[in-house]
């Protein structure tokens, strides 16, 4: 609480004549508050900071959301259309004749949740092993975890391929959710937050003769809540923008996710018709948007939970 | 309970270990010759349906397979472009389950045939008695390494010239192409003084995106070439004029170079183009203004593009037979009218223009007519572009050093040099073995 007063004080002292101007510029403002400010011109640059982020952050969103509603004829313009007139669902309807829009989404929804889930749950147990139990050997198996971070899956997926077409498993989910549920990054994260924890915490909870499994659920868990959203949310986030291996997997929209079927509206050789393309994106992109402003306060709880304690 | 969960992790611990070294072996039991996975009577043919094709391929397979009962064809969805077929392709290579037909570019087909994992298929072409003279001998001979064809013509196309009719007449031009790249300069002051300077005169992909493509066309106006079999020929005084011609478009204003010129010049910003006959459909559909097309500047100086069908080399003779039987039906006179007036293709034979379907296809699109009657003007593009590794790329790279001013004779020998390094290290030791 100190740093602001601290800093908003030695501001007054450097420049009292701004601060008196300040002040009997906006005389219903009390002396205390003005010392936490930093006058108009701060103001409006971190306004005018911000609104630039929005802008660059939203205009190519926007941009997405508006195409998806143009009529073909109205998308390359000069000067740019900045609302759709007229509007069409014209669009959405292409979206879903043209591909099997409907096959590809479950077929994303399915993959999307089978690898998350494994990939949470090996995550964590691995990360609990790793930081919270004691067994030979454990420094090495964590050193080969991050090893395997190292190595993109780039690197790897021609292997895999090899491996997953003899089994048998080209253009199954078996094929495609297996390969990804390797989660190196998972464990890596999940393990610094356990090592973060209070260990007089956990030793308590051991003398009171907590079990590995009633530990890791009643204890380190609770405390962990934020982490493990927020290595929730990038992964689900990744599952579903993931390309690379389940195009090589899939052969056709049985198997195939959005991002693989989205592909097939762009024209390889000539002119994409844009608008198609946009409307895939925005409902793509609708269910990770619902996704992330539910799990979002589940963050924000887990934070200040944490935040007004001890 | 403490005791016996360690153990229980231990095990997991070893358990997923051995999976993990299982994962990094996969490469070690490659399938032997001929059972590259699949059946007999099953086609898997893989394809980025090019130009959106899906919906024709289907109705081509559907009529194949009432023509050839006991044979099933399945489309694969193998990637959104060609480089991605590739790419599925040859992790198929590594991981057996071939394809018994595969979608091969112009670009693509040569490393494949080069490593003998491309079925050469003029013998099986004989045995099965199939003409290949009907075939447009530019686009047939496209595929040929070493006396042998790796591939047939499949979705083919070629550069056009695209220009905007109104600012042609603006500019008080004749309605046609310039006849070469000398009286395309006699007009530009024109054009750019009827364009105004908010608009482009010419706007061409950049080096990322096929200029390496179209500029062939330029070095063969001025007499130049990218290579002369395998001897790279870039600092040839000619391809050097050639360069140098590209660099003063830009210097003086005339020439930009984007990422994709089909959405300016559709636009209306950009007045004239060279872009794959490909894009003829989208941009007529899209464009506010009258479209022209015509031949490339020069005669006979345009090269062929696209894609062509392979057979896997390492499947059994039974699926080459029949993988073959399909690859000729995709692309008799009657299939490749059906998917070139669907797709903005060139119909890969000779005899496609004589059927009545075509001849009225052609009358209605004078555009498309453009495309064909270049066709016979076409000639197979320098070894240097297509069939060195990385080629387009590179010379794509230098193309847009040079518009950016770099010194174009500087340019131009690095990449003799590197492809002449390119060629001794990879291609030399594997050519006539």
């Amino acid at each position: 609480m100190s740093t602001p007063t601290l800093v908003g004080t030695v501001d007054d002292e450097r420049t009292p004549r701004t601060a008196t101007k300040r002040r009997r510029g906006r005389e219903a403002h009390s002396v205390e508050a003005s010392t936490h400010n930093r006058g108009p011109a701060w103001t409006a640059a971190g306004y005018a900071g911000m609104v630039l982020i929005v802008l660059v952050v939203a205009v190519p969103l926007f941009w997405i959301l508006i195409t998806s509603f143009k009529e073909r004829g109205d998308i390359y313009v000069r000067p740019a259309q900045w609302w759709p007139d007229p509007a069409t669902g014209e669009n959405y309807r292409e979206l879903t004749t043209r591909i099997p829009f409907v096959d590809y989404l479950r077929n994303s929804v399915i993959i999307t949740g089978a690898t998350s889930i494994a990939k949470i749950v090996l995550g964590v147990l691995s990360a609990y092993a790793l930081s919270l139990l004691r067994f030979p050997g454990r420094s090495i198996v964590f050193l080969v975890v991050i090893a395997a971070l190292m190595v993109p899956n780039q690197i790897t997926v021609i292997s895999n391929y090899a491996l997953v077409a003899q089994l048998g498993w080209r253009n199954t989910y078996q094929g495609i959710i297996i390969p990804l549920a390797g989660v190196a990054f998972g464990t890596f994260l999940m393990r610094n937050q356990f090592l973060n924890l209070p260990g007089e915490i956990i030793e308590a909870a051991r003398l009171d003769g907590a079990g590995p499994m009633k530990l890791l659920w009643r204890v380190v868990m609770p405390m962990s809540w934020p982490t493990l959203v927020a290595f929730a949310l990038i992964t689900v986030v990744n599952e579903w923008n993931e390309y690379l291996w389940p195009f090589l997997m899939s052969d056709d929209e049985t198997t195939a996710p959005l991002p693989v079927g989205l592909t097939f509206l762009q024209n390889n050789d000539g002119v994409t018709n844009w608008g198609p393309v946009m409307a895939g994106t925005v409902l793509a992109m609708l269910p990770i948007l619902v996704l992330f402003l539910f799990l979002q306060r589940q963050m924000i709880k887990g934070l200040t939970a944490g935040a007004v304690k001890s | 309970m403490n005791e016996f969960s360690r153990r229980g992790f231990l095990g997991l611990a070893g358990a997923a270990g051995v999976a993990g070294l299982a994962a990094c072996a996969g490469t070690g039991t490659a399938p032997s010759t001929g059972s590259g996975g699949g059946s007999s009577n099953t086609i898997e043919f893989w394809s980025n349906h090019p130009g959106n094709s899906k919906p024709v391929e289907q109705q081509i397979i559907k009529s194949f397979e009432a023509a050839n009962s006991g044979i099933k064809v399945k489309l694969v969805d193998a990637g959104k472009n060609y480089e991605e077929v590739a790419q599925k392709f040859n992790a198929s290579l590594a991981g057996g389950q071939l394809p018994d037909v595969v979608v091969v570019s112009d670009v693509t087909w040569f490393n494949f045939a080069l490593n003998k994992q491309l079925s050469p298929l003029d013998e099986l072409l004989s045995g099965a008695s199939i003409d290949t003279s009907d075939y447009v001998d530019a686009l047939y001979n496209d595929y040929n390494l070493d006396d042998q064809h790796y591939a047939l013509p499949f979705s083919r196309s070629t550069p056009l010239f695209y220009y905007n009719k109104d600012l042609w007449k603006a500019a008080g031009l004749e309605d046609r192409g310039p006849k070469d790249w000398d009286e395309f300069l006699t007009w530009a002051p024109k054009l750019k003084a009827a364009a105004g300077s908010d608009k482009i005169v010419m706007e061409l992909p950049d080096g990322s995106n096929y200029l390496d493509w179209v500029f062939q066309n330029m070095v063969w106006g001025y007499g130049g070439a990218y290579s002369k079999e395998w001897t790279p020929t870039f600092s040839d005084p000619n391809t050097i004029k050639a360069g140098t011609y590209l660099q003063n478009l830009a210097k003086d204003g005339y020439l930009k170079l984007a990422k994709d010129p089909a959405p300016d010049f559709t636009a209306g910003i950009v007045g004239c183009s060279m872009m794959s006959t490909g894009s003829l459909g989208g941009v007529a559909k899209d464009a506010k203004f009258p479209v022209g097309t015509a031949f490339l500047p020069g005669d006979g100086n345009c090269p062929t593009g696209g894609a062509g069908v392979g057979i896997p080399a390492n499947i059994s003779d039974d699926r080459k037979k029949n993988a073959l039987k399909f690859i000729e039906f995709l692309t008799n006179a009657q299939n490749t009218v059906t998917f070139t007036q669907a797709t903005g293709y060139m119909p890969v034979r000779k005899s496609a223009v004589e059927l009545p379907e075509e001849k009225a296809f052609l009358e209605k699109n004078p555009n498309a007519k453009t495309a064909i009657e270049q066709l016979p003007k076409t000639r197979s593009q320098d070894n240097a572009r297509v069939l060195l590794p990385g080629g387009g790329a590179r010379i794509g790279k230098g193309l847009d050093q040079i518009v950016q001013g770099q010194d174009v004779a500087t340019v131009f020998k690095g990449l003799d040099a590197e492809s002449q390094q390119v060629f001794d290290s990879q291609i030399k030791s594997k050519l006539g073995a």
